[in-house]
């Protein structure tokens, strides 16, 4: 879950990490300040200032002007609800520093660069050389004394040095303390009074873990939310609360289309594979979707019944790699179940079924039963696919 | 009830939850509860099964069977 600016800031202040003084407002009449101001529109959303998301005011009548256009507008296809209205720092140095994970090394990441308020993936393609890199053990912990060393190592020193660092290691904290998958702050900068704040802050959490702190609602009004930049539709938000039920495995991560061939697909990248695979052959889903993990029965059941409730659908396929984690029979009982309950034969409403994998003999037996046409891993997802849409378009 | 899995308690085997209760402990996706001394199967759960024995092998009296539904 991506958190606005202003839900960042309040991490980092609750940290210890200074961040210019500032309100959120929703109506320009909560705007009341005679100090110089920036104005910045809070969405999901990187480069706000390159698309008029960010404007600098010299008074109060402009703050207010420039917080009317803003507020109720809309930029990259995201409406801006809120604003936040921040005091403006000059400053002298800018710095980009990340806290995020290095899914190679299976380890938490320090990111550092001497140049801020700028796109660090820019930054590593033209000048990898600017970019400092440190993993970390997470058992071990991050040290002050790791913070200093990462950020000695271009020279940096004395009181800045020190402040620079503790921020880092303060960083680290929450990413470690929230669940985060990303603690960014670009640009950190330092005033000539040699004061440190956080002009821009960006925090993604992980949503498997927000259920583990509560305090994220209560103590700094963040509620979970679900999508990121995207507003979900009413059917994603269906599925998001099916795929809530319970702990069990994942059906769910849907997105909504407008065709008519339902999906059950599975695995991250086979399910994109199985989606475009339909794609390539003439088809027309109804849904993205992933399950994996071994959801459960019930889990399967209501978003089978979800998908096919649909209005246009005429069938389902479901699709997935060879399994290991996730059993074929119990992705059978799941599907077959929801189409009986809806009152619909599964052999006609089923396109096609391809799971191969664990415990497949019996998730064979409950198809044979029921005459799905299913196919098992000598059958490509690819051919899957083909054969999926032909069906569907062979009865339309 | 299930529409894959049937889970039976024989009442005349069953020696009860406080002399037992091993399958209510013991199941990982929850097809028992306690009533009282009566161990219940909660049928909105039976296809939940996984089939892991492990309510058969737990039992004391033998009084726990599972039928799987699509092999008649």
């Amino acid at each position: 879950m991506r958190l606005y600016e202003f839900e960042s800031k309040r991490l980092l202040g609750a940290a210890g990490i200074p961040v210019p003084p500032g309100k959120v407002i929703s109506e320009v009449d909560q705007l009341d300040t005679d100090k110089l101001v920036v104005v910045k529109a809070q969405l999901l959303i990187g480069g706000r200032q390159k698309k008029g998301g960010v404007v600098f005011c010299s008074n109060l009548a402009e703050a207010k002007e420039k917080a009317r256009r803003l507020l109720g507008s809309r930029i990259c296809g995201c409406d801006v609800n809120k604003v936040l209205v921040e005091e403006q720092v000059k400053f002298k140095k800018e710095y980009f520093m990340a806290v995020s994970y290095d899914d190679v090394e299976k380890k938490p990441l320090i990111i550092f660069m001497f140049e801020g308020g700028v796109e660090v993936e820019r930054m590593a393609r033209i000048h990898p050389e600017k970019v400092i890199k440190e993993s970390f053990e997470i058992s071990r912990g991050f040290m002050e004394y790791q913070a200093r060393q990462i950020i000695a190592a271009n020279g940096m020193k004395g009181k800045e040095l020190l402040r620079v660092s503790r921020i880092l290691r303060q960083m680290v904290q929450i990413f470690l303390q929230y669940d985060a998958t990303l603690v960014e702050i670009n640009p950190l900068v330092v005033t000539e009074e040699e004061n440190v704040f956080a002009l821009d802050a960006h925090i993604n959490l992980d949503d498997d873990a927000l259920y583990r702190h509560p305090e994220l609602e209560t103590r700094f009004g963040i509620s979970k939310r679900q999508g990121g930049v995207r507003i979900p539709s009413d059917f994603e938000k269906k599925a998001a609360e099916i795929d809530d039920l319970d702990y069990r495995g994942v059906a769910g991560r849907v997105i909504e289309f407008d065709g008519d061939l339902a999906l059950i697909i599975g695995g991250g990248g086979a399910s994109l594979t199985s989606f475009d695979a339909v794609r390539k052959y003439g088809g027309s889903p109804a849904n993205y979707c992933e399950i994996g993990g071994n959801p459960s029965v019930k889990k399967v059941k209501e978003l089978t019944k979800l998908i096919l409730s649909k209005p246009g659908v005429k069938k389902i396929a479901v699709i997935m790699n060879v399994v290991s984690n996730t059993r074929v029979d119990l992705v059978a009982r799941g599907v077959v179940k929801a189409i009986l309950e809806l009152g619909r034969d599964p052999s006609e409403t089923i396109a096609i079924l391809r799971i191969p994998g664990a415990w497949e003999e019996e998730g064979f037996k409950i198809l044979q039963k029921y005459g799905i046409e299913y196919c098992d891993r000598t059958v490509s997802i690819d051919e899957a696919a083909r054969r999926a849409t032909e069906r569907v378009k062979m009865e339309s | 009830m299930g529409t894959f899995i049937r889970v039976k308690i024989d009442a005349q085997k069953c020696l009860g939850i406080k002399k037992s209760g091993e399958c209510v402990k013991i199941c990982p996706v929850n097809i028992f509860e306690a009533h009282g001394d009566v161990p219940l199967v909660i049928t909105e759960n039976e296809d939940e099964c996984t089939l892991c024995r492990l309510c058969l092998e737990k039992c004391p009296s033998g009084a726990v069977s599972i039928h799987k539904l699509y092999e008649k």
